[in-house]
């Protein structure tokens, strides 16, 4: 009897875990944040508390260069990691990285993490 | 010389029979002492001609401190820890739920600009105690006290030492990161190993605490428990773990790491590396010291449960959270 009470409360609790968990952030609307300057794609990261945008789309075969802003972070989304892009770093407080990822393939995807691993983004490149 | 076998209860692990043979023996008209953990049974060998009862009274004082009871008769277990389990497992849910709540609230996020002084870092400290940091971090101090508590050895003053280590150590360790500057770098791929190192620690204390190894009578290699056995009695072991505790991966840890090594000096990275440890000592003190004083009381069942509870999904986060940064497997979580 007790128990059916509280066996309904776990699953109330573990469906809230996972809407916690599932919801993707900003609604996973495509924010411009690339722009071509002089033949180089630049696509440009928030990084504090997480990364913002966490799903970016980029044109492929343009030599490309990341910007991952930070502005007074100390969490783990300062320590990044691209792993394809061999780049382990901890990032300054506050400032501008630029990170040399180079000229990808259509249909390729780059991920970054944070040390940690709880806070990821990725960037999907598409034809041009 | 005469033997006895008397019913033991208390006895949850095999480090617990190693602690009441210790304390057994030590007692003088005790010749030899052998605890059955299958039959929770204990067997005395003793040259005394005191009656069974007397020695049981003597005998319970002794290891009564350390949470067992010596008894004449089996005490039947009454059937009620099934039902805690039911209790613990919403308790435990519902700290999660706010916890990761909390970290996608973007509470945690606050702007602090400028440089890192020792009033900046104690602030990131607080912030830190209470960020995905303690999935881990606190995750690991509240299993291993929860685990030192259920065991009854000397909680307080292993606690104390733990927390003396790990304010020592941060201070030192960021005096020296300040002296020698960008000599050396934090290496990602060994703190990302030696956090999933403390996951998977966790998640063992954790389905220990909720009793599954208890249940199944699982009985853990020796090595563990006398790895334990080695917490729980040794000064050295928890002024080490307070020392680890610098290099498991937190964002906040690694960003006053840096801090520190750009300070310039040793007494500057010092000062930024202690204060921001002392910021993080509240809620790591509470988390060590309540589970003591939970763990006496009478909810003490209810408590150790939840906890296992709470210490499995923080260590199932922090595992999954360890293979992603380590690009083993793909990033599971969006908080």
């Amino acid at each position: 009897m007790n128990k059916i009470v509280l066996i309904i409360l776990i699953l109330g609790l573990a469906v809230a875990l996972g809407v916690v968990f599932g919801s993707a952030g900003n609604g996973g609307q495509a924010i411009l944040n690339s722009e071509i300057r002089d033949g180089v794609q630049y696509i440009t990261i928030d990084a504090k508390g997480g990364y913002s945008p966490k799903v970016s789309i980029a044109k492929a075969g343009i030599p490309t260069k990341l910007i991952v802003k930070t502005n007074g972070t100390y969490d783990c989304s300062a320590s990044l990691v691209i792993r394809s892009a061999g780049f382990q770093q901890i990032l300054p407080q506050t400032g501008e990285t630029e990170i040399d990822i180079g000229a990808k393939n259509p249909g390729e995807t780059l991920q970054g993490v944070c040390g940690m691993g709880m806070y990821s983004f990725a960037i999907n490149f598409e034809d041009a | 010389m005469k033997t006895h076998t008397f019913h033991v209860t208390g006895t949850h692990c095999a480090s617990c029979k190693i602690l009441i043979e210790d304390v057994l023996n030590e007692h003088d008209f005790v010749n030899n002492a052998e605890v059955n953990l299958k039959t929770e049974t204990v067997l005395i060998e003793t040259n005394t001609n005191q009656g069974a009862e007397e020695i049981v009274t003597v005998l319970t004082e002794k290891i009564e401190p350390h949470g067992y009871m010596l008894s004449m008769e089996k005490i039947i277990q009454n059937k009620k820890s099934d039902d805690v389990i039911w209790k613990a497992i919403p308790i435990g849910l519902a700290f999660l739920v706010l916890f990761f709540m909390l970290q996608k609230s973007g509470i945690l996020n606050l702007g602090i600009g400028g440089n890192t002084t020792p009033t900046t870092s104690f602030i990131i400290g607080l912030i830190a105690s209470v960020s995905s940091c303690l999935a881990i971090v606190g995750g690991l101090v509240l299993s291993l006290s929860a685990k030192i508590s259920e065991d009854n050895v000397s909680d307080t003053k292993t606690f104390i030492l733990f927390h003396v280590g790990r304010l020592v150590s941060f201070a030192l360790l960021g005096g020296i990161l300040g002296l020698i500057g960008n000599a050396i770098g934090i290496n990602f791929t060994f703190t990302a190993i030696l956090g999933i190192v403390a996951s998977l620690v966790m998640l063992m204390l954790g389905l220990n605490l909720v009793g599954v190894f208890a249940k199944n009578k699982i009985t853990l290699p020796s090595g563990i428990f006398n790895f334990f056995r080695k917490i729980e009695h040794k000064t050295f072991t928890p002024l080490a773990i307070g020392f680890g505790t610098f290099f498991l991966p937190c964002g906040f840890t690694q960003s006053m790491q840096v801090a520190a090594i750009s300070s310039g000096s040793f007494m500057s990275g010092f000062f930024i590396m202690f204060a921001f440890a002392l910021g993080t000592l509240p809620v790591l003190a509470f988390l060590s010291f309540g589970s003591a004083s939970f763990a006496h009381g009478k909810h003490a069942p209810l408590f150790f449960k939840s906890a296992g509870v709470v210490v499995i999904g923080l260590g199932a986060f922090a595992l999954l959270s360890g293979l992603a940064g380590l690009g083993i497997i793909n990033p599971v979580f969006s908080i």
